[in-house]
């Protein structure tokens, strides 16, 4: 009984054991598989390697597969089915796919045989540098020198030209020293002639000589230097081709010197992106290193975008400024530079300025989350503008993710419609006589009535009376006016917070297409209000805008 | 002669130049899809109403699959467009799918619930079906004609009109070799 229960125990253990077995080669070959594959949302991991959730689905998928009996290749296979030869981290030998297999060998053939056909040519070179001048050449006498039909049979065309030329250089000499010994008198005429035939008919032979040699090779010097022995000459010409091979090796050592240099500066410089928006590079090469930039080493928008935030984040607003300004030098769109200056304004108290930035960066992207953000809390904080802030916001919301910050909207969104409420039932009670706001009403002139199409802006603008330049006291947004339009002008509204809003203004309206308060469209209507200037307090103020820009 | 040893350094280093200028050009995250033009990759989903839909069932029709997630941007960017297409197309042969990828159930159910999607949507629990498409990125939508073949993709948000004109395509057994291109997310 007892060796029955004991059997059963170890064949039990036994595949367990197995079974263990089965399951750690399994895993090994599912690592295998999966190192040979290209994670498809990483950039250069294997699917092995990855932690992503994809490269866990696909090593998942690659076991339960080989646990189905699916050898490595048809899984490999499968995989090139639906992402294509791109997923094999190894692309297989075959089509263009070759190409990459054969292109390194040849150029590493090609560069081979290129060094071979250098150091052979450099050899030969030196061997002919290196070997004597024929002494009947040099030695025999110009008379006697025969014409150019020995010269296949004399030493190479290179060393029989300078020979050559030296001895014409030497026939000059001779002939100019013949004429002075002639003028001072040494020489009879007859004399003189016949010498000069003689050094003349030396001239002409080796002038035919030099004529029938073949031309020139493109680096060997002109002349030869004057009074040189030609082995001599011969060394003199060989300093040029080892001056150039001494140049190639140089050349040589420096390339690799550069390519070690750069790998070894790269591959320490080069960190892991730590956002989508990140670029790769990184360190001492860039200075755009994962903690934020401290050099000016960056040009591109991303540098300074990166400056700009570490600087913001440090709340060094000069230098946030000065990065998000350079930023928009390059690219006048960025909406995330817009959305920073957008921040930077509002926290330094100047509301219709940052509005403004908000603006600009929902041109450029209208569901650029901070840009609406911003503009949201400067409309619900600043402006009191609820309905505005309450519809920027909750395209916010529409737009962000669930998670606790979009939760926080909705409860600001929730706390601005019990707000509003309360300030409807305030809007009830009438204005105490002698309040600092200007009420009344914005209309248009009937003739250009046909000119509104219910879209646009409507900017009712304050200034100081006697002021027609500068930024103006207070300035009231109002989106898709319907016109006539009421509107009361208060210290809310004032451009710098904290100004006094009294004494006597004068009040324009300016229906803008864009939205854009800093930019004039023609087409815009503008009006003044015809009793200009107004005490603050007044009430029914009449604007009507009969102007078209 | 200088020209010719010019002329030859310029013939070796311009195609390099070309090669290096050519990969500038190219987004390195981007996969192109091997799956246009041939059959649809068959599947079974259980629909978040509980129900289980396999694509093998509505061979006959045009299908537009799209697979989303909650967390991915570009997905709620198009949610109401493409609510607004299906409205526009649920009567003509024509049936709309989701199907949500790397989710969680309530995050999942809440995005529908917010954007009003009342086009068939379901959970690829496993990742599979996302790897039988070839899915990287968030939105991916796929156009499958009336006999079962893709007749185009696109990576992200692919807009109302590009909808109405690749549904029409499909119908016309028409196949889109080039994949279209909007904002999309890498997977996770």
């Amino acid at each position: 009984m007892w060796r029955s229960s004991l059997l059963l125990t170890t064949l039990g253990l036994l595949l367990v054991i197995l079974g263990t077995a089965g399951q750690q080669d399994l895993e090994e070959q599912t690592r295998k598989i999966a190192s040979e594959l290209r994670c498809p949302v990483c950039q250069n991991l294997s699917a092995a390697d990855s932690p992503s959730e994809l490269a866990q689905e696909m090593r998942q998928f690659i076991f339960d597969q080989l646990k189905q009996g699916k050898s490595p290749e048809q899984i490999k296979g499968y995989f090139i089915s639906k992402y294509g030869e791109w997923v094999l981290l190894a692309p297989t030998p075959k089509g263009f796919s070759l190409l990459l297999w054969i292109l390194p060998f040849a150029a590493a053939g090609a560069g081979i045989v290129l060094v071979l056909f250098l150091i052979r040519r450099w050899a030969k070179k030196k061997k002919r540098a290196a070997k004597p001048v024929t002494p009947a050449f040099g030695e025999q006498p110009e008379t006697s020198i025969p014409v150019a039909d020995k010269i296949s049979s004399e030493p190479p065309p290179e060393l029989a030209r300078s020979s050559l030329r030296e001895k014409q250089v030497r026939l000059s000499a001779e002939l100019e020293e013949l004429d002075f010994d002639f003028d001072s008198g040494r020489f009879s005429e007859a004399d003189y002639k016949e010498l000069r035939k003689e050094l003349e008919d030396q001239a002409v032979i080796i002038h035919k000589k030099l004529d029938s040699l073949p031309p020139p090779l493109r680096n060997q010097p002109a002349t030869p230097e004057t009074g040189a022995t030609p082995s001599h000459g011969a060394t003199m010409r060989s300093e040029p081709a080892s001056r150039r091979n001494w140049q190639l090796v140089a050349g040589g050592l420096f390339l690799l010197l550069f390519g070690i240099t750069l790998g070894v500066f790269l591959s320490k410089s080069l960190r892991p992106r730590v956002s989508e928006s990140d670029i790769m590079t990184g360190d001492f090469l860039t200075g755009t290193g994962p903690g934020g930039v401290t050099g000016n080493s960056g040009s591109d928008t991303e540098s300074f975008l990166a400056q700009g935030r570490a600087a913001f984040e440090r709340r060094d607003w000069p230098q946030a400024i000065d990065a998000f300004k350079k930023t928009l030098a390059i690219d006048p769109n960025q909406p995330e530079a817009h959305s920073y200056m957008g921040f930077i304004l509002a926290q330094a108290g100047h509301a219709e300025g940052a509005l403004l930035a908000f603006d600009r960066a929902l041109m450029s992207n209208p569901n650029f989350a901070p840009a609406l953000w911003g503009k949201g809390m400067i409309l619900y904080q600043v402006k009191k503008d609820f309905p505005a802030a309450r519809q920027t916001l909750e395209r916010l919301v529409s737009l962000m993710p669930p998670g606790s910050e979009r939760d926080e909207v909705q409860n600001t969104v929730a706390e601005m419609a019990q707000l509003s409420g309360k300030e409807k039932q305030a809007a009830k009670t009438p204005p105490t006589k002698g309040s600092s706001v200007i009420q009344g009403v914005v209309s248009i002139d009937p003739k250009l009535k046909d000119r509104v199409d219910g879209q646009g802006t409507l900017f009712i603008i304050a200034r100081s009376a006697g002021s027609s330049a500068g930024p103006p006291l207070a300035v009231k947004r109002i989106d898709q006016p319907k016109f006539p339009v009421a509107f009361s002008l208060g210290p809310e509204n004032a451009m710098i917070p904290g100004t006094t809003f009294s004494g006597k203004v004068t009040l324009s309206a300016r229906l803008d297409k864009d939205g854009n308060p800093t930019t004039k469209e023609p087409g815009n209507l503008t009006g003044e209000y015809k009793k200009n200037p107004v005490e603050v307090g007044a009430e029914k103020v009449n604007i009507v805008l009969d102007q078209i820009m | 002669m200088p020209w010719r040893r010019l002329l030859i350094t310029f013939l070796l280093i311009l195609p390099l130049l070309w090669l290096l200028a050519y990969g500038f050009t190219r987004d390195p995250r981007y996969i192109a899809s091997p799956l246009i033009g041939r059959q649809a990759p068959d599947f079974r989903v259980l629909l978040f109403d509980g129900k289980e839909l396999k694509l093998e069932e509505i061979r006959g029709k045009i299908v537009f699959v799209n697979f989303w997630a909650s967390w991915c941007v570009p997905c709620r960017e198009e949610a109401r467009d493409l609510e607004a297409a299906w409205q526009r197309l649920k009567d003509k042969n024509v049936v709309f799918l989701g199907i949500n990828i790397q989710d969680r159930q309530e995050d999942a159910t809440k995005f529908l619930r917010e954007f009003n999607v009342t086009y068939p949507n379901g959970r690829d629990l496993s990742g599979r079906i996302a790897i039988d498409y070839g899915v990287w990125g968030v939105p991916e939508t796929f156009f499958i004609d009336s006999s079962g073949k893709i007749t185009y993709k696109h990576v992200g948000t692919p807009g109302a009109e590009t909808i109405m004109v690749k549904v029409e395509e499909a119908r016309e057994g028409l196949v889109s070799a080039k994949e279209g291109k909007g904002s999309y997310q890498s997977i996770r």
